[in-house]
């Protein structure tokens, strides 16, 4: 049995967080948070500094995502506790399993409305899966160990620990070894495959969806293996986007209000839905009462609350996907409905062949993407560009791809792309961003910067909010209301400022060579390209449409 | 509009009353009635809770379901909706 060794409450954090395997915390020291910046000093777990605490929330989930590590951030109180909120909330929508940890005022002064008090507590409850306040020095282990297997536990999430001052101060007597985790809460029935064979052996017109619950649950391998055997045509979300392979010749694309044509409509006129790790996102149904009309569901998910939540399921199959998907990995006889869809996938392929010199985002996408080395993990933004990126961008792993799906955060692409160098210092990382969103947390150059990154930041500009005026202009009579950005700083200059490497280009006959120059550089670079402001996306499912409704053009 | 009782118990844990009320109302449902109490011996809380809400009630059992200090959720009252009662 090991001894009791002494700790203060800060050094009993960085002691557990090293025993479930942290190495990398990012964060933003403050008032109520300096005895763990203080324990910081002795302990071997590297900080990063952000220059924001979202940064941090961002870059916790970047690091995450990239990897299969928790993604450990940490805040002072009040405003520095506000801050992590829209990462927190960006992790829940996402289930990305964070832990983040606040400093808290101190017990006695708790409840007075002291200086940096907020109630990050009461704040956590809407956007976190779990959350704990410590007032007792001697839960202070047990309540992180929980943190710890809460986050991965199930459909993981963003755990929240909120530690007064004087708990992070306080000292005690402890051994590490004899604390235990938290038993798996998630307890799902046994699993029947009985009805779900039955209505694949019927389909004739079958459909895989696959989400992003496929990547969080390791189950690539396993859906790939479902992919082979049953040959059935395969559409993604955008989160789910690099589970399935890109050389299967069934994958249709992503679906949904910015999918292929193809995946749209195959989905459409399927008679049964294979949903794996999904969760009938409005952005992916359209109109739901239209959505996949005569289709069955048979429905894979390890969360019992999504079945049935907005698309009833026919069959309901919970658990590990690992586990439960080569259950159902049966050959199929649906040649003829592989040849049509594999059809409409030639026939509504991307073209490239966009008119004139200027510059066009998906064709620059696309040989990026065709040219960037093995493993590059992408990040994004939020808007035309992340839509571009999703359609025009191939992934091999749902990890080479991180993107805010369910929260849409502009911000995030910067400082995940932090997060994502960091926990695969030996790959290619790249930072797809639009001149919107980069500025969200353009402070974030300053921790590339810091710890020369090389991350490669692609900053699309078209001068706009480029989805919101796209939106302004299809559906609300062009009224372009608050979406110029025509007064962006200088990019390049501002770039440089950081000691960041940068280069503008604004001719398709420059493309070629900038991607090659970015991708070659050593260290952090920015490559702006000047794209039409009045570029759009396309296809785009209106609003409270079927998804055979898309719009092609104007 | 369809009127509910909950019979939720709960590990008597930090704020898990507050949990239960924010999830109801998030998820669409108004709470009409409530009735709370522990057990200090077991740390084993009863929480009464009536709601009503168009939709479903097993929506809500589900998320309830999946807040990490709930043992246990069931519905032990369908009341029909009577306007003005």
């Amino acid at each position: 049995m090991a001894s009791d060794q002494k700790h203060t409450g800060g050094s009993l954090l960085f002691a557990v967080l090293q025993e479930h395997g942290v190495k990398h915390v990012f964060g933003y020291p403050g008032g109520a948070i300096m005895p763990i910046y203080d324990a910081l000093y002795d302990s071997d777990v590297e900080h990063y500094l952000c220059r924001h605490e979202q940064g941090a929330a961002f870059a916790a989930v970047g690091y995450a995502r990239a990897s299969d590590k928790v993604g450990v951030c940490m805040a002072t109180s009040g405003p520095g506790a506000t801050n992590l909120i829209t990462g927190l909330a960006d992790a829940l929508a996402d289930s990305i399993p964070i832990v983040a940890i606040t400093g808290q005022v101190p017990t006695a002064a708790m409840g007075s409305d002291a200086f940096q008090e907020i109630d990050v507590f009461g704040l956590s409850l809407a956007c976190t899966k779990h959350s704990f306040q410590v007032t007792d020095i001697n839960d202070l282990a047990g309540v992180l160990h929980q943190a710890f297997a809460i986050a991965l536990e199930g459909r993981q999430g963003p755990v929240l620990v909120d530690i007064p001052k004087d708990i992070q101060m306080a000292e005690i007597n402890c051994s590490l070894d004899d604390l235990s985790q938290l038993p798996n809460k998630v307890k799902l029935p046994p699993v029947d495959v009985t009805q779900a064979i039955s209505l694949l052996s019927q389909a004739k017109k079958p459909i895989l969806y696959v989400g992003g619950g496929v990547g969080m649950a390791n189950a690539i391998d396993e859906l790939r293996e479902f992919c082979d055997k049953t040959g059935m045509p395969c559409v993604s979300t955008l989160k789910g986007l690099g589970a399935i392979s890109p050389e299967n010749e069934n994958y249709l694309g992503m679906l949904g209000m910015h999918g292929t044509k193809a995946s749209n409509l195959a989905v459409q006129e399927s008679d049964l839905l294979v949903v794996v790790g999904a969760r009938f996102d409005d952005r992916v149904t359209g109109k739901l009462d239209e959505f996949a009309p005569n289709a069955k569901v048979i429905h894979f998910d390890i969360d019992t609350a999504e079945i049935n939540k907005r698309r009833k399921a026919d069959s309901a199959i919970l658990g590990d996907l690992k586990i439960n998907l080569p259950a159902l990995a049966i050959p199929l006889s649906i040649t003829e409905w592989q040849k049509q869809c594999q059809a409409n996938k030639a026939e509504f392929a991307w073209r490239y062949d966009h008119p004139g010199e200027n510059i066009y985002a998906p064709a620059v996408l696309k040989e990026i993407s065709d040219t960037m080395p093995k493993n590059t993990c992408v990040t994004t933004d939020v808007g035309q560009h992340q839509m571009w990126a999703a359609q025009h961008m191939l992934f091999n792993d749902p990890s080479d791809w991180l993107t805010s799906g369910g929260m849409g955060t502009m911000g995030f692409g910067l400082p995940a792309a932090i997060g994502a160098q960091v926990s695969r210092p030996t790959d290619c990382v790249i930072a797809v961003s639009g001149d919107g969103s980069f500025m969200m947390n353009v402070q974030e150059l300053a921790t590339i910067k810091r710890f020369q990154l090389p991350v490669k930041i692609l900053l699309i500009d078209n001068a706009k909010l480029g989805m919101v005026r796209q939106w302004q202009d299809l559906f609300f009579n062009g009224r372009l209301s608050e979406t110029d950005l025509s007064d962006n700083p200088d990019f390049i200059m501002l770039a440089n400022a950081f000691d960041i490497k940068a280069k503008e280009i604004s001719k398709k006959s420059e493309v070629t060579a900038a991607i090659a120059e970015m991708l070659d550089h050593d260290g952090p670079y920015l490559l702006k390209i000047k794209i039409d402001a009045e570029d759009n996306v396309w296809p785009l499912v209106p609003p409270n449409t079927a998804n055979d409704k898309m719009m092609e053009s104007i | 509009m369809n009127n509910y009782q909950l019979t939720i118990t709960v590990d008597d844990k930090q704020v898990v009353l507050e949990r239960i009320l924010q999830v109801t109302r998030y998820r669409g449902f108004l709470i009409n009635g409530i009735n709370a109490v522990v057990n200090t011996g077991t740390n084993i809380g009863t929480i009464e809770l009536m709601v009503y809400s168009e939709r479903p009630i097993e929506l809500l059992i589900d998320q309830i379901n999946k807040l990490i200090d709930i043992k246990d959720v069931c519905v032990t009252k369908n009341i029909p909706y009577t306007p003005n009662a």
